[in-house]
């Protein structure tokens, strides 16, 4: 029954999208090429019928593609070429509709005026200045102070994450209500928090504690921490339960069997992806200086400001060789802790 | 002979719905090597977890010389427990940590929390440690890491590790279903020794009869979760086979 409701909701929504996306992009923009009247939320009446018209149509038929989706099971014959057909009527509609939404203009990217546009701006940024040496100096300096900002961020991270893993693994809490509670309560802040990205903890930063190196560190800092906690917890919630009877078996106390039987199981996990954190959080480091959180995206976004695109393409080369550097350094300690 | 244990109606049911156990009546005397058989998912493992409460019965009684077990928590349940070793098919060490540690494992019930962690066992329990390696034969494998040994030595190091609790009670749980014959023998020597030796009484889940016959005293068997035999080891006729294992069972021996 409860499959039946949910493929019936599928159907219906797959009839409303259609609906919407065939008559206000295929018709209007495509067949008529106007602009379509100006949405309005009634309008989600109307389309829903559709869709309601839809389910009930392909269901009344056999052939509805929401209960192939939620049973797995296979029609055949020409229901099955039916169901086939639709999921290409939606790949296709969808794409249309993302082509007229993004605006693709072929014109904008090839007209002689652009092209010259864009000639000129590579001829500087690929022809870096390095005869500045006040340049060069203020970008290692800024680099360094990027690497510092990433490795901060990495490092305050690396013992909150510690423990919030613990307390966000689901092997660890599911004794009784309270620790159930505070699993649940833990993995949806964490989520909600990671699912912000760093650029925008970046500008609420720079609005608490002022521009500069310390609020791009706090952004990576606050994202790495809920990102490491997600990704040590789902290694906590690996491991073998053997060890932990056993411990357990000798009379040990919770934070010994934590210690004795878990830590050594994710400990070279935990390393490797806290490497690998510093390895992004460099990368993340070098975009967070363009909204004022300091290091060498500070000096990019001041040189591109004033176009200056021989300074600008000096600073990038040198962004690419430092990550360049930083992903084969973290990637070869990594293999070397299996 | 007095009582170790008594279990009276023992029933456990998991959260899915699995009634493992359905009312078990069992005595085991001091000093005892009982061998429990059956087929797998008779319920063996979840009676031996029961014992040490690793496994909560959902009712029944288990008293440990007199003292009801069942409803003992926190400290009283972990002092209960460092009273009794345990065993298991796949060794269950620490793999990443040395042999020493893993024996050391064993007294982390009489070491303080602090102390453990920050690796600070007694000079008592290091010299006990080292010498349980000996009566197991592996003392020159003590900073090996745990992983490094074959199977049989890895179950001799928690053999080694049961052996720091002294325990009145050892439970093994199918000790030597992943060794070879001629390991499975000199792992179930260490638990005779134990036995004779030191006094241990020995519940053992086993699946070779030739095991049972060899080296236990009495043998329950169960099915389904019931006690269907009890015994001596040589009173399992043919038909009692068929009964334990099922009309199509054959005997395999292992010598």
């Amino acid at each position: 029954m409860k499959k039946i409701i949910q493929a019936f909701l599928l159907d219906t929504l797959t009839g409303l999208y259609l609906a919407i996306t065939l008559h206000r992009v295929l018709w209007f923009k495509v067949v008529r090429s106007a602009d379509a009247p100006v949405f309005e939320w009634w309008q989600v009446g109307p389309y829903a019928v559709i869709g309601l018209v839809f389910a009930a149509l392909v269901t009344a038929a056999g052939m509805s593609p929401g209960r192939r989706v939620v049973t797995g099971e296979r029609a055949s014959g020409f229901r099955a070429s039916f169901i086939e057909h639709i999921g290409w009527i939606l790949i296709v509609s969808t794409f249309v509709t993302g082509w007229v939404v993004s605006r693709v203009n072929v014109l904008d990217l090839f007209s002689q005026q652009r092209l010259d546009a864009a000639g000129r701006l590579f001829r500087d940024l690929l022809n870096p200045d390095f005869g500045n040496t006040q340049l060069l100096s203020d970008t290692v300096t800024s680099i360094v102070e990027t690497l510092y900002i990433a490795f901060m961020a990495t490092a305050l991270a690396l013992p909150i994450s510690f423990v919030l893993a613990f307390l966000s693994a689901r092997n660890v809490m599911s004794q009784n209500a309270l620790t159930r509670g505070v699993y649940t309560v833990l993995r949806v802040v964490t989520n909600f928090t990671r699912s912000i990205e760093p650029l925008v903890w970046a500008v609420i930063f720079t609005v608490w504690v002022k521009v500069g190196p310390f609020p791009g560190m706090l952004a990576l800092c606050v994202h790495t921490i809920a990102s490491l906690a997600k990704q040590y917890s789902e290694q906590i919630e690996e491991v073998d339960r053997g060890p932990l009877e056993a411990i357990e078996a000798t009379g040990a106390r919770p934070l010994q069997v934590l210690w004795f039987a878990v830590v050594p199981q994710v400990f070279i996990p935990f390393l490797s992806f806290t490497i690998y954190r510093w390895d992004i959080n460099v990368r993340m480091a070098t975009i967070i200086g363009l909204v004022g959180g300091g290091g060498i995206g500070s000096m990019l976004i001041q040189y591109q400001m004033l176009a200056d695109w021989r300074s600008v393409g000096m600073i990038v080369l040198v962004i690419a060789v430092v990550v360049w550097i930083m992903d084969y350094v973290s990637a070869r300690i990594r293999e070397s802790l299996r | 002979m007095s009582a170790l244990l008594e279990i009276d109606g023992l029933t456990k049911t998991y959260a899915n719905g699995t009634r493992a156990l359905k009312g078990i009546d069992v005595r085991i005397d001091e000093g005892e090597f009982l061998a429990v058989i059956g087929l797998s998912g008779s319920g063996k493992s979840t009676f031996l977890r029961c014992l040490n409460m690793l496994v909560e019965p959902s009712s029944g009684s288990i008293r440990f010389r007199g003292h009801e077990v069942t409803s003992l928590r926190g400290q009283e349940l972990r002092e209960y427990r460092r009273g009794i070793g345990m065993i298991f098919q796949h060794f269950n060490l620490v793999k990443r940590r040395t042999v020493l540690e893993n024996v050391l494992a064993g007294c982390l019930s009489t070491t303080s929390t602090v102390g453990s962690i920050t690796g600070r066992f007694s000079e008592q329990d290091r010299e006990q440690a080292l010498a349980n390696l000996e009566i197991v034969g592996i003392r020159e494998k003590a900073d090996l890491r745990a992983d490094a040994l074959s199977g049989g030595q890895q179950q001799r190091v928690a053999i080694a590790r049961s052996l720091m609790q002294k325990p009145a009670l050892l439970l093994a749980d199918e000790p030597v279903a992943s060794l070879d014959p001629a390991t499975s023998h000199s792992v179930m020597k260490y638990l005779e020794y134990m036995n004779k030796e030191l006094g241990t009484t020995v519940v053992c889940n086993l699946h070779f009869l030739s095991l049972v016959r060899e080296y236990s005293t009495r043998v329950i068997a169960l099915r389904d979760g019931q006690v269907v035999f009890e015994g001596k080891p040589e009173q399992i006729t043919e038909q009692w086979f068929k009964e334990i294992y099922g009309e199509d069972a054959v005997e395999v021996e292992i010598r």
